[in-house]
């Protein structure tokens, strides 16, 4: 008898969990169905010319660079082409062993600087730093190989401008990028960051460092990811942004109030996850501070980035995920359940343990399970079929929902063709990928529990930009 | 029920499989399933409609550009036609889109042009409904249409619009209040500026832009009644558009204790008048306001102040020193080897390092030197 409660109960408990991880998604859906409808309105103007008053608050760009000898001259040159009213382009040449330094210096004419470097966030050392002699808003420092995270710091340090937005060194910028994620900045002073939509570039057209033509990718990986980005972006940010309890902004592309990354102590140098570690962490001591502040998602698609293309890069990338998912909750512990946690410490978090961090000890134990209780006989036929039934069904509908949501907003693939293939990828993620994913994020856990050495991560490259 | 009852062949079990089962709480899951299943369905049939009224949207904007785009472009070079094409209902939206487009980049004779064909063919009767009965799509393109055409007779369903709580309505029915009557809308809106916090500074100033001799002449007076709280947003306004307000006025602001009010003061003192004040806020605690008042220093101070600039080379602050050496750097009366002798004369390792950092970013090409 005993032995049939166990059972029941873990059928009931991998099935309910699987209906409130699809359905706290759903949620979200509805949340960011009311934003971009109001976005979709207001499309017209941003077709129109944009006045600056030169009252737009002046950014910083932090470009992080190690060994991106063969791409970083066109992603520093098209980053010099953004329109905005004011802004410097930062490159922070972690140590690289290639001829990163050498290439930046040849192309954009390197002098060194006699700069009065202050050090508010502990860095590794600095060795020099050059200001280019052709663009008067790019300078280069030069500093002992630390990591992403220490890069970035040491680029905090040396940044002019009160807003600073870190960019990889591979991200195809489109060219009103700044302007669209420092709209927030401009709208409420209690905004503290901001993040704007990552794309997916396989398959692309990029000339000069800009997107050129839209294209989806021919390599199946790549496909996958695309609707995985939709999905991720699309409503699992701006969901959570809409009820102010965004936890994540992509390293990729993401812009901070300068005073309030000091004051939480810059990025953690020693976390694979800089980007989510320093959200979270910023959610926790302005809640802690009581200070009323505000972290938006700017739906529009700002940034593209190269995804991986091979087996091997992908599940890299989805382990360091999920580790950096796992330092940064685990570092933060505080802010569950706090005092003054709102959104963030109520919600958001909570959410992120449960389906995020537990998720794919919970998913993946679920198909074992009810695998193996089904073909031991534990669990009858139905109980399975209705299983997979819902936790693929559920699946299928959030996939599809991601792509929904793009349709109504920005559809950026213009061609039915590209619409088909999405939905058959809609479909066909679910059976597999999805699942893989979850083994992999599964080992990111297991590698965060054994505690592993952080790196910047290896990125095999296909694209020609 | 989830215990097998028996041996179950597959084929039964597919049957049984995608019938509603028996057990209360496995009944739920499958009714869960079938409703993902019944809306992945309804999203799909409604991604190919939007799919569908974008490609039949597009096709109708294609032809409206097709037929009003030389149109236009023929009135913008002044050879408006005699006879002007009926404009239908399906076009309206698009051809009002393409003039408001058009119009954004347009000075002069062109954007009279623009109006008059407008004018002719009643799109402003069209947009005045849009506005008072449309959805906000509409209402936002027909406040540009009403704006370029400085329409008088939407003057009071605008004004009512700039008190919505919705920030890109309100600013634009701000803009278009602006475009028709530029001191009718200083004397009504500048208040309202400094009231609405939720309207973005620089989007306010780059719409006052036109207005700005007006709004300054409202601003003087209404300066001197606004509660503390308001007149640092007040300045800000003043700033962004360059107005300079009477010494008095500012010398108040100077004297008070709130940080936010003297930084607003600061940025756009302008008149050797307030140089006592602006000297003893050299030595405040606040960093932020040392840094303003070296800046304001720079551009009142006299040769006197060379000396109490130099000491605030050696403040604690990064940002004091760097605004001190760039004031010193900027001043008329220094010249290149009289700086270059300063900076090598300075004992303070901190000091001599920021006025280097700015001599060299003075002398790179983009520099100001």
């Amino acid at each position: 008898m005993t032995h049939y409660l166990l059972i029941q109960f873990v059928t009931w408990f991998v099935l309910c969990y699987f209906i409130l991880l699809n359905g706290g998604y759903l949620v979200l859906n509805m949340l960011s169905l009311r934003t971009l409808h109001r976005k979709g309105q207001e499309e017209m103007l941003d077709d129109l010319p944009r006045a600056y008053s030169g009252l737009e608050p002046p950014v910083s760009i932090l470009v992080p660079a190690y060994n991106e000898e063969a791409t970083i001259a066109a992603s520093v040159r098209s980053m010099l082409q953004l329109t905005y009213s004011e802004y410097e382009v930062l490159v922070v040449n972690d140590g690289s062993k290639d001829n990163t330094l050498d290439v930046l210096k040849r192309e954009f004419g390197l002098l060194p600087f006699p700069e009065a470097y202050r050090r508010r966030i502990p860095t590794k050392d600095i060795r020099q730093i050059y200001r280019s002699t052709r663009f008067p808003n790019l300078r280069v420092i030069d500093k002992d190989n630390g990591g992403k995270a220490d890069s970035l710091n040491a680029g905090i340090n040396a940044s002019r401008y009160p807003l600073v937005c870190g960019v990889d060194a591979d991200s195809i910028l489109q060219r009103d990028s700044l302007e669209k994620v420092t709209e927030p900045f401009l709208r409420d002073p209690t905004v503290v960051a901001t993040g704007g939509t990552i794309r997916v570039a396989n398959g692309c057209e990029v000339t000069g460092g800009f997107l050129t033509k839209v294209g989806l990718p021919r390599n199946v990986w790549a496909l996958f990811q695309v609707v995985e980005y939709l999905r991720a972006f699309l409503f699992g940010r701006l969901g959570w942004s809409s009820v102010n309890g965004m936890l994540i902004i992509s390293g990729a592309f993401g812009v901070f109030r300068k005073d309030t990354v000091i004051m939480a102590g810059g990025y953690r140098p020693d976390t694979i996850g800089e980007d989510m570690e320093l959200i979270v962490r910023m959610h926790r001591l302005l809640r802690e501070k009581r200070q009323p502040y505000k972290v938006e998602f700017v739906p529009d698609p700002v940034c593209w980035t190269e995804a991986p293309e091979d087996y091997k890069t992908l599940k890299n990338q989805r382990i360091r995920w999920q580790r950096g998912l796992a330092e940064s909750l685990s570092a933060n512990w505080g802010l569950m359940f706090s005092k003054n946690g709102g959104v963030p410490g109520w919600l958001a978090f909570p959410f992120m343990l449960l389906f995020e961090w537990l998720g794919p000890v919970v998913e993946l134990g679920g198909y074992v399970f009810m695998i193996w209780a089904f073909l031991t006989g534990e669990i009858s036929w139905q109980a399975f079929t209705t299983f997979m039934f819902v936790a693929i069904g559920l699946g299928i509908l959030l996939s599809a929902s991601g792509l929904l949501l793009e349709e109504m907003s920005f559809h950026i693939y213009p061609r039915g063709k590209q619409l088909l293939a999405l939905a058959g990828v809609v479909l066909l993620e679910n059976l597999g990928y999805r699942q893989l994913n979850t083994i992999w994020r599964l080992i990111g856990l297991w590698r965060w529990i054994t505690q592993k050495e952080s790196t910047w991560g290896t990125m095999k490259r296909k694209g020609d930009w | 029920m989830i215990l097998p009852t028996g041996g179950i062949l597959p084929a039964h079990a597919l049957a049984v499989a995608f019938t509603a089962p028996s057990d209360p709480i496995l009944a739920a899951a499958y009714w869960t399933g079938i409703g993902a299943l019944g809306l992945t369905l309804l999203l799909g049939a409604q991604i190919v409609r939007l799919r569908m009224a974008l490609r039949r949207r597009e096709r109708r904007e294609a032809r409206a550009l097709a037929r009003w785009r030389p149109v236009l472009s023929a009135a913008i070079i002044g050879e408006t036609p005699e006879e002007l094409p009926r404009l239908s209902d399906s076009e309206r939206p698009h051809f009002i889109k393409l003039w408001v487009h058009l119009q954004a980049s347009l000075r002069g004779d062109a954007s009279l042009a623009l109006n008059a064909v407008a004018r002719r063919l009643g799109v402003a009767i069209d947009a005045r409904a849009m506005l008072a009965r449309g959805p906000r799509t509409d209402r936002l393109l027909a406040t540009l249409l009403l704006g370029h055409l400085r329409d008088r007779k939407s003057w009071d369903i605008l004004r009512d619009m700039t008190n919505s709580p919705d920030v890109t309505l309100s600013l634009s029915a701000l803009w278009a209040l602006v475009r028709i009557d530029p001191p009718a809308a200083a004397a009504y809106l500048t208040p309202l500026f400094i009231e609405r916090d939720d309207w973005a500074m620089s989007h306010v100033a780059g719409i006052l832009k036109e207005a700005s001799a007006p709004v300054a002449g409202v601003l003087a007076d209404l300066l001197p009644a606004l509660p503390p709280e308001r007149l640092p947003r007040a300045l800000r306004i003043a700033e962004a558009l360059r107005i300079v307000l009477p010494d008095d006025l500012l010398s108040g602001a100077l004297a008070a204790a709130d940080i936010e009010l003297v930084t607003a003061a600061l940025r756009i003192v302008g008149t050797p008048g307030l140089l006592p004040q602006v000297r003893e806020l050299l030595a405040h605690p606040d960093w932020q306001v040392r840094v303003l008042a070296a800046k304001a220093l720079g551009r009142i101070g006299d040769r006197s102040d060379v000396d109490r600039l130099v000491a605030l080379l050696a403040d604690r602050e990064w940002w004091v020193r760097y605004r001190a050496a760039q004031a010193i750097a900027e001043l008329p009366w220094l010249g290149a080897a009289e700086l270059d002798a300063l900076q090598a004369a300075l004992a303070d390792r901190f000091a001599a390092d920021i006025l280097a950092q700015v001599i060299a970013e003075n002398r790179s090409p983009g520099g100001t030197a």
